[in-house]
């Protein structure tokens, strides 16, 4: 909405006699300066801070804050979903009114839940929101698909499309009144019910036709499965032959996948640079099919598979420009495995390697490969082993002068102490850049003294770019917490049960992997 | 360590590092425009802050003159107003009035830091605040007539509790 011009100039007009108002008030010579001497633009910019639930508030305040609180520019990015931290919307022609008055075409980004996934409300948005690019329709509650029989249209601009899937409605009815539009999407996420699981085993439907699917959308590059229960290998097969642009391929917990089409993808994506497959039934056998010498894969998620020692080594050793390798929870992973990879010179590319609870490994493999490596890591983590303590980490860290990322510690009760002064005193000496860092011991195994405070003053000063620092709830924490925020670093230290450090953030296309 | 001098609109003037002067986008591109030399005696004019606020902008810009240029607004700018140094909190203890002339001073400067933190400011006083509440705070006059309070009411009635 552009603000009349006449507005304006009376706005330049009361700006500039600011300084005439007099200074009679009692003690300050600027009590004739009153917030609606602030243009527009400035009230823009204060309102630009405040949720837009707030925003609406501010609307009845009066006629002039009304007009800011509906600027379009206030309303790019919009959540409907309230269990989500979203506006709570009642009803949908509350909904059309804001879309064609509110959103208009600065909308970029909407969430919408199911029960506002209507044919009208898609129909406003095509037409009121041109530059709507990204957009979230959350169907994981359903219990039935409203009838799309009459959607005639449906924003044609979209880039980033994320579908929440419900366990039983069938998506069809609405994806074959859709296909039309969606060609130009880059990235998609179809999202799965895998939180909901039950031990109980219960028929699995498959809601969404993706060999269709992948049809009508030739061009994505990042495609994420996440969680969903009836997502195998045909279906990576499917998009692996359409979508040649495809560099990020993301399957975590679709347990179904075991890699039976993994050599046909790897042969037919040459782009495809970051393949995620944390918890699918990956199986060894074809594993080792694939031509990974010829793949120009970077980054690797195996975490939780059952990988054997044999397929882990022969990957290892074969696959040339690996940087990024998350390998956590694994049995196969073992120290014969990490001198393969050192003695093939592959990993000499490596920036961020997970090997969480690697129960497998040994602390004097660990620590020769990090002698090697050490130096070129953004990202280490080394948690959930019993075995791993600060006397490793006190040898690697000066090592780890590179280290953005660091995962330490785990959860489990250990016959040793950790001496965590130390340990801060260390982070803090040899790791200037470390933005995250996660210490996962329980506070019972944390020894600190008196001279604590000391320690984490170091690691405050001189590790300035740090963003997060994930600690176990305890007194430490409490410690650690209060210190930060003397220093007016308030959102720095947080509790394990709210924020998880991962390697992740290291991901090419983390941004465009982020949904939610 | 070159310097400036910066005049306020009731005709003080004040010996400014050029350094900390720049931190206003209005000033360093004045100076460039004018191909200021850095050794003549030129006194930059600034018509639309006086003394008292000029003074309070030296005084946030030599605090901050090492600090990181802030970021750029994004499309995903977190909305967070518990942010704010203990220093700046303390410096932008004032009445509202000076606040404002603070927002109007460093917006008419173009000063990205200090026009952020004085609006967190205001946005930290709005929020959680009834429509008649901020009203009151700060002196604002309810223009709407009964109908249109109610029309604008209904607008926003979607955005209210469940």
């Amino acid at each position: 909405m552009d603000v009349n011009p006449d507005i304006w100039g009376q706005l330049a007009l009361e700006a500039s006699q600011v300084y005439l108002t007099d200074g009679t008030a009692a003690r300050s010579p600027f009590a004739g300066t009153t917030i609606e001497k602030l243009p527009d633009k400035v009230l823009l910019h204060v309102f630009s801070y405040l949720t837009h639930k707030e925003i609406s508030r501010l609307a009845r305040v009066c006629k002039r804050w009304r007009l800011v609180a509906y600027d379009t520019k206030l309303w790019k990015n919009v959540s409907l979903r309230p269990e989500i931290s979203g506006l709570h919307v009642g009803s949908l022609e509350s909904l059309l009114a804001l879309i064609s008055i509110r959103f208009g075409p600065s909308l970029r980004y909407i969430e919408l839940p199911i029960e506002l996934i209507t044919h009208t409300v898609l129909h406003e948005l095509a037409n009121k929101c041109p530059n709507l690019t990204h957009m979230l329709l959350d169907f994981s509650t359903a219990m039935q698909l409203h009838d799309f029989s009459e959607l005639q249209a449906f924003p044609t601009k979209l880039r980033y499309l994320c579908i929440c899937l419900s366990e039983v409605i069938f998506m069809e009815g609405f994806m074959r009144k859709i296909y039309n539009f969606i060609n130009g999407l880059e990235i998609i996420h179809l999202i799965g019910t895998y939180e909901k699981v039950e031990e109980e085993e219960e028929e699995i439907y498959e809601v969404i036709n993706i060999h269709k699917l992948k049809s009508a959308t030739p061009n994505l590059r990042v495609i994420n499965l996440y969680g969903i229960n009836f997502v195998d290998d045909s279906h990576i097969d499917a998009f692996s032959s359409n979508c040649i642009q495809l560099e990020c391929l993301a399957v975590n917990y679709c347990s179904k996948v075991s890699g039976s089409t993994l050599k046909t993808l790897m042969q037919r994506s040459r782009r495809l640079k970051c393949l995620l497959m944390n918890g699918t039934n990956l199986q060894s056998e074809y594993f080792m099919q694939v031509e990974w010498e010829k793949s120009s894969l970077e980054e690797f998620d195996i975490t939780a598979t059952d990988l054997s020692t044999e397929a882990l080594s022969d990957m290892l050793s074969r696959i040339p420009g690996l940087r990024f390798l998350s390998a956590g929870q694994l049995n196969g992973f073992n120290d014969q495995v990490l001198k393969a990879w050192m003695d093939s010179g592959n990993s000499r590319h490596l920036v961020a390697l997970d090997l969480d609870s690697s129960d497998n490994l040994s602390e004097d493999a660990i620590y020769k490969f990090l002698c090697k490596h050490g130096h070129q890591l953004w990202g280490l983590g080394l948690s959930g082993m019993t075995h791993i303590t600060d006397q490793l980490w006190q040898s690697v860290l000066p090592i780890l002068t590179n280290a953005r990322i660091l995962v330490l510690g785990t959860q489990e009760r250990l016959g040793v102490n950790i001496l965590v002064d130390q340990l801060m005193d260390s982070i803090a000496r040899n790791c200037s850049i470390l933005e995250r860092i996660e210490l996962r011991w329980d506070p019972e195994n944390l020894r600190f003294s008196d001279k604590s405070q000391k320690a984490i003053d170091t690691l405050r000063v001189k590790c300035l770019k740090l963003k997060c620092l994930s600690l176990s709830d305890g007194r430490y924490y409490e410690i650690v917490k209060a210190n930060f925020e003397r220093a007016d670093r308030m959102t720095v230290v947080r509790t394990l049960t709210n924020c998880r450090v991962s390697n992740y953030y290291l991901l090419s296309n983390y941004k465009d992997l982020i949904f939610n | 360590m070159s310097k400036i001098k910066l005049q306020s609109s009731d005709g003080e003037t004040f010996e400014v590092e050029i350094e900390i002067a720049k931190c206003s986008v209005t000033i360093k591109t004045m100076l460039e425009d004018l191909g200021m030399d850095e050794d003549e005696e030129e006194v930059v004019p600034l018509p639309n802050v006086n003394s008292a606020i000029l003074r309070k902008v030296i005084q946030w810009a030599t605090y901050h003159k090492d600090d990181p240029p802030p970021p750029e607004d994004d499309e995903n700018k977190e909305k967070r107003t518990d942010d704010i140094s203990s220093w700046d909190a303390d410096f932008l203890k004032v009445d509202q009035g000076t606040l404002f002339e603070l927002i109007l001073a460093a917006n008419y400067l173009d000063i990205k830091g200090l026009l952020d933190v004085t609006c967190k400011t205001v946005a930290n006083m709005i929020k959680g605040k009834a429509p008649e509440e901020i009203r009151k705070t700060f002196n604002i006059k309810n223009d709407f007539t009964a109908s249109e309070e109610e029309q604008v009411r209904k607008e926003n009635e979607w955005c209210e509790e469940k």
